[in-house]
């Protein structure tokens, strides 16, 4: 009998901005159960966290009576605090105000926070006794962090047994290979490991790569923006929008006239000076857009507020204009409404001008998404109105389309939520974050304008550079996984395959091909008794794809070694040359196909393979093989080497 | 108690080492490798270069992998190392080995302002006395090694007072309980599973031969030379300059992307540009990546019999199939006799290509020579034994046919004795031979005795290392 049941294992996966866990393995594996953002708030004692965000509340009479019937998100959960009756301490499940991340690009940097979220992870997934943990650790975490946590964990929670595995290495169990190249793009980091066999080779693995990971895209878009008062907070929602879109290397921006000569991904001071390349009018006209100068002042087109930078909302609300505000807002739905009825304005042609023609994203010169306004929504709170009051002042705020009637799956909507914090699990319209339009151009391709793909690309090339077995290159450069939720954008990984493509791919040498259609070595006999090319192909077999086979089986022959002069002084080890066609690699990059058979996680997309390999790994360790192949610690074990024996059990 | 020799156990303060897992550190020119002793490969590997940035804010040390390949304007690559393979630099020396050991191995420290500002500490000098007023002061200050005990490697050729130097940084800076010091000679025997022989190292900066009996170093038998890997790099690039035309050397970060184009002909690529170029240093550092590619794939020696200018062996040379590489830009060609050229100069000074900045190689640097002048000063009647264990190891062995061209110069040198050649055949196990070595030793239950303890350090001073460490 296997000493854990499938449903007693738990699993956690802490990252920088989200720790996603489960409790139980499903017959058939499933994403994540439990998703939580990784940040604790201070309690009011040094050293203590709280999950959520607690306020003080100081206002006696509105609050309390309002609160029974309201449906506001915050979880209300007010006691008078002993000495003084005012004073009201509320929970607030949306707000992320003075919140500590403990996990910094991969990195625990604030240890008592890491542990109070994990604690909390733990006793939202409530299990039952005689629960084994699974844990995936961060490529950066540092085999004393290890023992730390293993300590942590046999302490705290008095588990029975204990597994440490490599997030890197559980992405390449998902993917069920066992030589393969991982790009673990995250928030802030990106950490690139090279795994042959299932062993990763720590030696050469760029781990916490900073600034390269989805942070890294919302910066970007943030410096293209800011000048149009966009905040980060905009970014980041416009980043995790399907709108948002990187492109190729080479490919051209809407808008552009031509393919430009320089590829406008990597090219961000040309892009960023004129605003949108090629806004002639020939250019508007064929696309059927509005042209656009380099900034806001020469807008044309109507008087839409997102035209000319963004309104910041949530001051105007602090500031008392609000009344202003809504008054005006209503004047302007108003004022639309009409013109889209008359049907043939200009205004409205203009407004609308992208909406009849359904380009797909790339060719689209402006595009608009909806916009969660947090803050806006703090502020109000913030503001101590009834909670009638607040609710009304979200509905008017609102833009997005009702949630009950089309359902919360606007097409803007759903990838920002796909991310967003399940801990308000409440799809009730009201309890929503406020909604507003917004409208941006070719900026949003340019997320990765800052050299970041171009970053992690040479940080691939020098990972797998650095493996010491020669022979194994080729074979990480053909099995490329690329997962994190920071690849999430879309495009990201195509961009990102394209760009190692561009740089580092090895052209099949057009020397080898003519020459050796003479073999020269065969017409001069040489003196070593090695005038019989062998013409095989390398080890790795077949010829890529894409290399005419001539060529390949040319530069192949060519470049077999004649016989070793000196028979008897065989090295061992010195296989150099046994690798495929080039001396040099890679002379093909490939990403690996997703494994066919989840679909549960087909649906979802791959990018937290590593979730997915935890599963696998955690049913072979605790369930098949019955603990024989030594995956995790056990208690006793625990009780008899201390923490420094995890080394000995982690994967 | 004052007569302190390795041969009788000190009693007091003693060190029970083998209780915790000990840090092994062996620094050398190109890389730095350090790990936990038992383990068989390092954990950490880091390069010894690290980026200096120098602005009007002050100074700013970035220590890593991750940190010195990103060009910035006014990025600087240094390295701490001296030319004559000595450390040059201390400060930065201790600042770059503490990151290879933190990094990955025992993690920063939380609320270590020291630490915590090891990659963007612009507070680097001064780090010494500072770092002693607030030990007192503050109390959660901790050391980064002061729960291991740290066994270091060092070159045959060590000064006295760089192995002080050794001593004083891991005890004052590092806080380490225990501290011992051995050659990487000696650690890349026991390696092998020897306790005698002659040890072959050729890495980055420099090639020694040393030849160690019973675990002892021969000291005046201690032969180097600066014919290793970065003179076969500087060969490969006076190669490309001498050719017809001159053949471009662009590192990657230059190129955005580019196009095929036919062997020979120029390339066409997109290369990016700079409002202020990266500095030289810098990309000297990123040519010297495309090196070591063309080293890996391209570059191979001259088997033997006999050297490459001997008889006809050049035109055998010339009529094997030459090796095609291409160049980040997109640049490629078929390399033939060249490449073995480029390291003919290790065992042939007249092969060396020269130019001014570049002079001929003196004969007695040579590899053959080298093992020649280090047997000289073993007793005759110790020749024997140790010809029979001659262990290769560093990365410059590496090298395509190494093995073989020193296997026959040395059975040229030596005919009538039993020579055998051990070169280890995992790659790991040639480039990290003297940390696993010393990762063999400092988990030895019998060497615990050896470890130098922070009280006998307190007692006796740095200058322990010189009677204890032989």
């Amino acid at each position: 009998m296997p000493p854990f049941k499938d449903e007693q294992i738990i699993i956690i996966a802490p990252g920088s901005e989200t720790t996603v866990a489960q409790l139980g393995l499903p017959e058939s594996f499933t994403p994540a159960r439990l998703r939580m953002r990784s940040r604790m708030f201070p309690a009011d004692k040094p050293g203590e966290w709280e999950p959520y965000k607690i306020r003080r509340r100081n206002d006696k009479v509105e609050a309390p009576a309002a609160e029974p019937q309201d449906g506001a998100p915050e979880d209300v959960e007010s006691k008078t605090n002993g000495t003084d009756e005012d004073v009201i301490y509320e929970e607030d499940r949306v707000s992320e105000e003075g919140a500590v991340w403990p996990i910094q690009e991969g990195k625990i940097v604030n240890w008592s926070c890491f542990f109070a979220l994990v604690t909390h992870v733990y006793n939202a997934l409530n299990p039952p006794f005689h629960t084994p943990i699974l844990l995936i650790a961060q490529p950066v975490w540092t085999p004393k962090e290890h023992e730390k946590l293993t300590q942590f964990f046999f302490e705290k929670f008095k588990t029975p047994a204990f597994g440490l595995m490599d997030a890197a290495l559980a992405s390449s169990w998902a993917y069920g290979i066992h030589t393969s190249t991982v790009v673990d793009v995250g928030k802030d980091k990106v950490d690139v490991t090279a795994i042959s066999e299932f062993i990763p080779h720590v030696q050469g693995r760029t781990s916490s790569l900073a600034g390269c990971g989805g942070e890294a895209l919302t910066q970007s878009l943030f410096a293209k923006l800011a000048p149009r008062s966009w905040s980060r907070d905009m970014c980041e929602q416009l980043k995790k929008s399907p709108i948002c879109e990187i492109l190729p290397v080479g490919a051209p921006l809407p808008g552009a006239k031509e393919a430009g000569e320089e590829a406008p991904i990597t090219n961000p001071a040309a892009a960023a000076s004129t605003g949108a390349p090629g806004s002639g009018p020939a250019a508007a006209a064929s696309i059927g857009s509005i042209p656009r100068g380099p900034g806001a002042d020469t807008e044309v087109g109507d008087n839409d507020a997102d035209e000319e930078g963004v309104l910041d909302v949530a001051s105007i609300v602090t500031g008392g204009k609000m009344e202003e505000y809504l008054a005006n807002k209503e004047r302007e739905k108003q004022e639309k409404a009409d013109a889209k009825k008359k049907g043939g304005a200009d205004a409205a042609a203009a407004a609308n001008a992208n909406k009849p023609i359904r380009l797909p994203n790339a060719r689209r010169e402006r595009a608009t998404f909806f916009y969660e306004d947090h803050r806006l929504l703090d502020n109000l709170k913030n503001m101590n109105l009834g909670s009638e009051r607040l609710a009304e002042m979200q509905v008017q705020l609102d833009e997005g389309p009702q949630r009950q009637g089309e359902g919360a799956n606007g097409e803007a909507t759903s990838a920002a939520e796909a991310n967003g914090s399940v801990d308000a699990g409440n799809t009730n319209g009201l309890s929503g974050p406020i909604r507003r339009e917004l409208e941006v151009g070719t900026e949003r391709f340019m997320a990765a304008s800052n050299g970041v793909l171009e970053k992690i690309a040479d940080a691939v090339h020098r990972t797998i550079s650095s493996v010491d077995e020669v022979n194994k290159r080729s074979e990480l450069w053909d099995s490329l996984i690329i997962c994190g939720n920071g690849s999430k954008v879309r495009g990201f990984k195509e961009a990102l395959l394209s760009t190692i493509q561009s740089k580092y791919l090895i052209s099949p040498s057009s020397a080898t091909m003519f020459t050796s259609e003479i073999p020269s070595n065969i017409s001069t006999p040489a003196g070593t008794g090695a005038n019989t090319p062998q013409p095989q192909l390398g080890p790795h077999g077949g010829a890529p794809s894409h290399v005419n086979p001539l060529l390949y089986a040319a530069t192949t022959a060519q470049t077999q070694h004649p016989m070793p002069h000196n028979p008897t002084s065989h090295l061992p080890g010195l296989s150099h040359n046994a690798h495929s066609s080039h001396g040099q690699t890679p002379t093909s990059i490939k990403l690996v196909k997703p494994p066919e058979y989840f679909p549960e996680w087909k649906d979802v997309g791959f990018d937290e393979s590593a979730f997915l390999g935890a599963q696998v790994a955690a049913k072979v360790i605790f369930v098949v093989d019955q603990g024989q192949s030594k995956g995790y610690m056990t208690r006793p074990d625990y009780n008899e080497q201390g923490p420094s024996g995890i080394h000995d059990y982690a994967l | 108690m004052n007569t302190l020799n390795s041969s009788s156990a000190p009693a007091a303060g003693e060190y029970a080492g083998d209780e915790v897992a000990a840090i092994v550190l062996d620094p050398g020119y190109s890389s730095i490798r350090a790990g936990f002793a038992g383990e068989d490969v390092p954990k950490s590997v880091c390069p010894s270069f690290y980026g200096h940035i120098d602005s009007d804010s002050g100074s700013q040390y970035l220590y890593g992998e991750n940190a010195i390949h990103t060009p910035a304007s006014n990025l600087q690559i240094k390295n701490y190392w001296g030319s004559d393979g000595i450390v040059e630099d201390w400060d930065t020396a201790a600042k770059v080995w503490e990151y290879a050991i933190t990094s990955r191995l025992t993690g920063a420290r939380a609320g270590d302002p020291a630490k915590n500002g090891l990659n963007d500490g612009t507070k680097e000098n001064g780090n010494g006395d500072a770092m002693e007023v607030d030990m007192e002061t503050i109390e959660n200050q901790e050391k980064p090694l002061e729960e291991s005990p740290l066994l270091m490697t060092e070159p045959g050729w060590n000064p006295t007072k760089a192995r002080e130097k050794a001593i004083e940084i891991a005890m004052e800076e590092w806080g380490t309980p225990a501290f011992y010091l051995q050659k990487t000679g000696v650690l890349a025997a026991f390696a092998s599973g020897k306790a005698s022989g002659i040890i072959i190292d050729v890495g980055a900066s420099h090639t020694s031969v040393t030849p160690v009996l019973d675990g002892m170093v021969l000291k005046k038998g201690v032969q180097k030379s600066p014919l290793a890997g970065n003179f076969v790099s500087n060969q490969i690039r006076l190669g490309f300059k001498q050719s017809q035309p001159e053949i471009p050397l662009t590192p990657h970060y230059l190129v955005k992307s580019k196009t095929p184009v036919d062997a020979g002909m120029p390339a066409q690529a997109v290369y990016k540009t700079f409002d202020i170029p990266p500095t030289d240093s810098f990309r000297h550092y990123q040519e010297e990546r495309v090196l070591t590619e063309y080293k890996e794939s391209v570059v191979e020696i001259w088997p033997g019999p006999g050297r490459l200018s001997n008889g006809t062996n050049e035109e055998i040379a010339k009529n094997t199939p030459g090796r095609p590489f291409e160049m980040p830009d997109g640049w490629n060609q078929v390399f033939g006799v060249d490449r073995f050229r480029a390291a003919e100069g290790l065992f042939d000074a007249n092969a060396a290509l020269t130019d001014d900045a570049n002079p001929r190689p003196k004969d007695e640097h040579t590899l053959p020579r080298l093992v020649q002048a280090a047997v000289q000063q073993v007793d005759a009647d110790q020749r024997p034994l140790l010809l029979q264990n001659i262990v290769v190891t560093g990365g410059s062995t590496l090298l395509y046919k190494l093995g073989d061209r020193l296997n026959y110069e040395i059975n040229a040198l030596y005919p009538s004795t039993r020579n055998k050649l051990i070169a280890p055949g995992p790659v790991v196990e040639r480039k990290y031979a003297a940390w696993i070595g010393g990762s063999i030793l400092a988990s030895l239950g019998s060497f615990h005795q050896l470890w130098i303890s922070r009280k006998e350090y307190e007692e006796h001073g740095a200058n322990i290392v010189e009677k204890r460490c032989r």
